[in-house]
């Protein structure tokens, strides 16, 4: 690490803390203002800095999904509007997936350039996924579009804001082209309200220490991110490792789609070539280039140090490879709304190459999907239409050395919480019936180590004509194991009728219709085990049991031990010992 | 004569103040397993006469020990059918992000100890299945062959309706009379089936252990003097008797530390303070809380084990708003694997602690790098301190990175400490929407004084004050404590649909049974004194405003002012208003004081000259200036109102306090040090 600077170190660290403290303080600022519980609730967005080039410094993220976007978005503005074009006060619009930093239309980003006497020093960016932006299907991420004009409004990097000076026109477009326009100003107002309070931020920063120390501690930071970041790959085992899989469907027929990687780690490269792959799919799950940069850019801060502060320089070292117009880069004008799939795809191909080689930082394959409801209706005593998005909760893998979590939102997601049962039967048309474990009963998951539980959760409607839209992947390709440990289960709903029948499994399923009385029974994956489960401890085994983890049948022919129901004493059987 | 006693990590800290306004104060070791007897201790060590003891208030940390120990009962949880795993699902987040390892919050009940029963209530709190009973009977079977000793209960909207939930604890108590129940309604009343049920599970998993505690403590009190009146410091500011304790333990988990906070208002309120910033850095860690027009921030936000990232647990009772970071006197000065130096928060604690305790510490902390630059002196310390030792590590363990002096170093980790407190003090303040120029900083506990001038005049705000007693400062604030209870109902209107009728018989419920609760404790409606909020949001929003409302009947007008005041709140806190959307109340809470009489502080006005308290001149290295030869003063000689001018440093036992060249400060009349910025 090199440093031209006269500035003292601690200066530099101390106005690097105070640039990380911004990028928090803009995250909290947007959940606070919004107005959507997808922003508030699932925390579906991402705020950060970036320098006058676009490199970021800071983000504070409430999904890991977007970490290679708001990036992306800035060098995407700077391209179109080079130069004075760019102008004090002026705030971008984007949300064109084929553009940079583009993911689908739902997540809509805004960017904030910010001059200091008059000079452009940096730019403040965050991206957040609208409730509503258009489109053929309210919430507007569909999982059976044809073409990106199904999917909504398209913001292909305008001017909102112009000098300070909002663009009316462009407002009253969108309030006249979405389904709940005062959630969607409303997040956008958050939006803006965030970004300038980076702008401010960054300006007191400025008059405080000079500019010139500024944008030295900014040289500093991604250069400190950097080296952090190759410390790590040299720590790495050097070769070229592999992974195939599959993408289920394009949600409109077709598939499963191949996927594949090659990894080659060198000294100071880790290079994901990911040609070979399928070419982009009829049905709206293909994955943006953009899309595909964060996938990659996820895995990587998890295989070298999960615990950094992320910035550009952290990513210096990475390469990614693909063919065009692939299902994970795909080209205008395929559509992308369920994109987020094949994201997760791509990531855990990366995963799956590497997890045998890096046990000490990943764990067997977890339930890889968003999972992603969407409910829609009236609701029974107000009579005002209502409308549910959210991701569901399932089973990780096991590592070599502690069981998966159960219950957990999928690795795309992060700081996301589930809606509490309480306030959905306030707001919603709808009852849970039941918000439970998953007890498959024929070993999934089984290991030394077990995979975490999936979860099922029941809506039960409480009007007609409800709609249900699931988007659950690995639905035909369960969460793989480990080293002898089992494969974990799929991800999977059923609909349960007042006349007693019952449809399904599905994994992915667009406008299921609901009756006053029928369930939704919505199930996720068990996550995957990892060594063999004649290994794992037999007293653990007769807890799993007492738990109801574990059956007494799977004891016995899974794990090898004979559970005793009522008291629960136990003995290890042959095949144990074999 | 009233008596505080706090239980600390390492000390039990006693203050007193008798019948003439004097107050005392006494320090003795901390006696883990057995708490009482470490406040028994330093009830003798302080030599009062117990048989002038008339009230005992009394602050403990048994509750979260044994919360993070998990020392507490086995526990159980009955809850309602389809429902046993909300515990372990929880809320599904993972702070930390990119760690594909994440380890989630083990639940405090496993999962064959939480059964179901068949019963179900709406949204609304109506019954749709009515409880049966047989299911209560079969779990409590089941629990007593496997030798439960708590049962917590918790049902889906028994915040609106609490009657299955009290069934069911009456059920229980025939049949098994002997187990202690705890009932999500009585603790909470908010929605949110997660974080209700888990604060009814913790309640129920340390309520054995508290019982027996305050059980033993009130015999050995009772056996020693004729003390009457128990109390016992709750996280929301105010006691609560040695009963009301034993059956909510949970709402004791900050019971030491926010007795500082409300300590800091009450002391504010002295001096005619009344928007304060209230700072207490212990040896490891710093903790801070904004105290607007008097009003301690109350919230029921509070996690135990949540970092960023931990998920932790959630506790969803009232707990004054405090900031916490780990950076204290112990706090450890490293470096990262880049390069960058960073402090805290391990910390070296009290053992082996810093290097200049020569106990057998190796690395550099906050205190080495005070010692080294001349703001401790080593004559103060208990230990001999080797300060070659000292230099010799800071320079090779931080200096020589930066090739750079000890000095230097040392300065360094002061910097980056500050920095760090500092962003936890922006934190509360410019970040909630507040200007420091309109708050005084009170600096208490072990370091609060010796960074608080340097902190001060980066955040801008316009005086810092060094309180009396300021190392025990949170015992002295116990002193001077009313009775409080919090009530807060999840009680969801729309604003323009809701009726005055309506709202005045909520508001008069709550205080209803607010008064009943102060009765049985021995007070008189007259001691009562009630203070109303609405948690308030817009329509759609998830995060609310907490809104001061009328406190009589409603009317009209108030029901205006009230959204008035929320559309500015939300402005003030979140930087903007939505005037035309509609706003809701999502819970209503009423603050109750049982007003208990309080002594008189003493005015202490002292004579004497600077010169009387004058004790050395040192070296002392500062940030721009380099080494400063600078007076240093006894603070207990300090003459009121006599004007210290900066580059200073006042000692006292067990504090010190730095202001900086630009800085002014005198001993006001009761012995508080006030900082103020020289005007240019």
């Amino acid at each position: 690490m090199t440093h031209t600077t006269t500035i003292d170190p601690f200066t530099l660290e101390i106005v690097k803390d105070s640039l990380l403290a911004t990028g928090d303080e803009m995250f909290d600022a947007l959940a606070r203002t919004s107005m959507s519980p997808i922003i508030y609730e699932v925390l579906d967005y991402a705020s950060g800095l970036t320098d006058a080039e676009g490199n970021l410094l800071t983000q504070g993220n409430g999904v890991t999904g977007f970490i290679g976007m708001l990036t992306f978005m800035v060098k995407e503005t700077l391209a179109k509007y080079p130069g004075d074009k760019l102008k004090e006060g002026d705030i971008i619009i984007i949300n064109d997936p084929y553009q940079g930093g583009g993911s689908h239309l739902s997540d809509v980003g805004l960017v904030m350039p910010i001059f200091v006497d008059g000079e452009l020093i940096a730019f403040s960016a965050n991206k957040a996924h609208w409730t509503e932006v258009g489109g053929k299907d309210p919430g507007s991420f569909t999982n059976d579009s044809v073409d990106i004009f199904q999917e909504g409004l398209q913001f292909s990097c305008l001017k909102l804001y112009d000098e300070g000076k909002v663009n009316d026109v462009l407002v009253e477009m969108i309030r006249s082209n979405v389904r709940f326009p005062e959630l969607s100003l409303g997040d956008m107002w958050a939006q803006v309200a965030a970004l300038k309070t980076g702008g401010r931020r960054l300006n007191e920063l400025c008059k405080k220490h000079s500019t010139k120390t500024i944008l030295a501690a900014i040289e500093y930071l991604l250069d400190h991110g950097e080296a952090l970041s190759r410390k790590e790959l040299k720590k790495l085992p050097k070769g070229v490792f592999y992974a195939e899989d599959f993408i289920d469907t394009d949600g409109i027929g077709n598939g499963p789609f191949p996927i594949k990687v090659k990894v080659t780690i060198t000294d100071d490269e880790f290079i994901c070539d990911f040609r070979g792959s399928s070419p982009q799919v009829p049905g709206p799950m293909n994955c943006s280039k953009t899309g595909l940069i964060s996938a990659v850019r996820v895995i990587f801060l998890a295989i070298t140090n999960p615990e950094q502060d992320v910035n550009d320089g952290v990513f210096r070292p990475l390469k990614i490879l693909t063919d065009p117009k692939s299902i994970m880069s795909a080209e205008r004008p395929v559509p992308v709304s369920n994109y987020f799939e094949t994201l997760l795809g791509s990531l855990d191909l990366v995963w799956k190459a590497m997890a045998p080689h890096v046990p000490e930082r990943l764990n067997a394959g977890h339930f890889l999907s968003v999972c992603a409801v969407t409910l829609s209706g009236t609701h029974h005593d107000t009579d005002e239409s209502f409308l549910i998005v959210e991701p569901s909760v399932g089973g990780w893998g096991a590592s070599n050395r502690k069981d998966g979590a159960s219950g957990q939102f999928c690795m795309s997601d992060g700081e996301t919480y589930n809606v509490p049962v309480e306030v959905a039967e306030t707001r919603y048309g709808v009852m849970l019936d039941e918000y439970s474990l998953r007890e498959d009963g024929n070993g999934t998951g089984a290991g030394e180590f077990v995979g975490g539980k999936g979860v099922t959760r029941s809506y039960r409607a409480m009007t007609d004509g409800q709609a249900v839209t699931v988007t659950y992947g690995r639905n035909k390709f369960m969460p793989w194991g480990i080293s002898g440990g089992h494969d974990g289960s799929p991800n999977e709903f059923f609909v349960d009728k007042t006349d007693g029948t019952t449809d399904g499994p599905y994994g992915v399923y667009a406008r299921y219709p609901l009756n006053k009385g029928d369930v939704v029974r919505l199930v996720t994956g068990t996550g995957g085990g990892y060594g063999n489960p004649l290994k794992r401890e037999a007293q653990q085994v007769v807890r799993d049991v007492k738990n109801g983890y574990f059956t007494v049948e799977e004891a016995r022919t899974v794990f090898g031990v004979e559970v005793d129901m009522d008291t629960f004493e136990y003995r290890e059987l042959e095949s144990r010992t074999h | 004569m009233r008596v505080a006693t706090d239980i600390g990590g390492t000390f039990t800290d006693l203050v007193y103040v008798d019948q003439y306004g004097e107050i005392g104060v006494a320090k003795s070791s901390t006696t883990p397993p057995n708490f009482e007897k470490g406040v028994l201790d330093v009830i003798k060590k302080s030599g009062i006469d117990q048989s002038q003891l008339s009230m005992f208030i009394h602050g403990t940390t048994v509750i979260i020990n044994a919360l993070t120990e998990r020392k507490g009962a086995k526990t159980a949880l009955i809850t309602t059918k389809g429902f046993r795993d909300v515990l372990e699902i929880a809320r599904g987040n993972r702070p930390d992000l990119f760690n594909v390892n994440y380890e989630k919050p083990t639940p405090f009940v496993e999962r064959y100890l939480r059964q179901e029963v068949n019963e179900r209530l709406s949204y609304k709190g109506e019954v749709l299945t009515p409880l049966e009973i047989e299911d209560v009977k079969a779990c409590v079977e089941f629990f007593k062959k496997e030798q439960v000793e708590a049962i917590a209960v918790s049902y889906l909207h028994a915040y609106a309706n609490p009657a299955h939930e009290k069934q069911t604890a009456e059920l229980i108590q025939q049949l098994w009379p002997e187990v202690k129940v705890t009932i999500s309604s009585d603790i909470v009343q908010e929605w949110r089936e997660y974080e209700r049920t888990n604060t009814t599970v913790l309640n129920a998993y340390v309520q054995p252990v508290a019982q027996s505690y305050i059980n033993r403590l009130e015999t050995e009190l009772k056996a020693q003097s004729n003390v009457e009146q128990l109390y016992i410091m709750q996280s929301n500011g105010g006691t609560t008797t040695f009963d009301s304790a034993k059956e909510t333990p949970i709402s004791m988990v900050e019971s030491g530390p926010v007795a500082g906070i409300f300590g800091a208002a009450v002391l504010g309120e002295m001096i005619g303070e009344k928007n304060i910033i209230a700072f207490d850095i212990g040896g490891t860690t710093a903790k801070c809380s904004l105290i607007e027009n008097g009003e301690v921030k109350v919230s029921t936000d509070y996690y135990i084990e949540k970092d960023s990232r931990h998920a932790g647990y959630p506790i969803k009772t009232p707990v004054v708003d405090i900031v916490e970071i780990g950076n204290g006197g112990g706090s450890i000065a490293w470096i990262d694997p880049a390069g960058s130096l960073k402090v805290g928060p391990q910390s070296a604690g009290a053992f082996p602690g810093p290097i200049a305790y020569g106990q057998g510490g190796t690395e550099p902390t906050t205190t080495d790098a005070n010692l080294l630059t001349g703001r401790l002196s080593s004559k103060n310390f208990d230990y001999e301190v080797d300060l070659e030792a000292v230099k010799s590590a800071i320079q090779s363990k931080i200096g020589s990175r930066f090739d750079m002096t000890a000095e230097e170093a040392a300065l360094g980790i002061i910097r980056i400490a500050n920095s760090n407190m500092l962003n936890a003090l922006k934190l509360i303040s410019i970040r909630k929407g507040h200007n420091p120029k309109d708050f005084t900083l009170l600096a208490f506990g072990g370091g609060g004084s010796m960074h608080a001038p340097a902190l001060a005049l980066e955040l801008g705000v316009k005086k810092v004050v060094v309180p009396i007693a300021s190392p025990v400062f949170s015992a002295w604030g116990m002193l001077l404590t009313d009775l409080r209870h919090d009530y807060i109902k999840t009680y969801i209107k729309r604003m323009n649909e809701l009726t005055l009728d309506e709202i005045n018989e909520a508001w008069t419920t709550i205080e209803t049974q607010a008064l009943h609760h102060f009765e049985e404790e021995g007070m008189t409606a007259e001691q009562v004194e009630y203070h109303r909020f609405a948690d308030m949001r817009y329509l759609g929003q998830e995060h609310t405003v907490k809104v001061p409302v009328e406190n009589e009947a409603w009317t009209e007008a108030s029901k205006q002012k009230a959204i008035e005041d929320f559309h500015n709140l939300h402005e003030k806190n979140y930087t903007f208003k939505l005037e035309d959307a509609q706003t809701e109340i999502v819970n209503l809470h009423l603050t109750a004081f049982g007003k208990v009489e309080k002594p008189e502080i003493k005015k202490q006005i002292k004579a004497g000259t600077l010169e009387s308290a004058f004790k050395e001149k040192r070296e002392v290295y500062f940030e721009n200036e380099g080494w400063l030869t600078t007076n240093v003063y006894d603070r207990e000689k300090l003459p009121t109102n006599e004007v210290v001018q900066g580059p200073a440093i006042i000692e006292e036992k067990a504090a010190v306090t730095v202001i900086y060249k630009q800085q002014l400060l005198h001993a006001d009349e009761y012995g508080n040090l006030i900082i103020v910025k020289e005007e240019n």
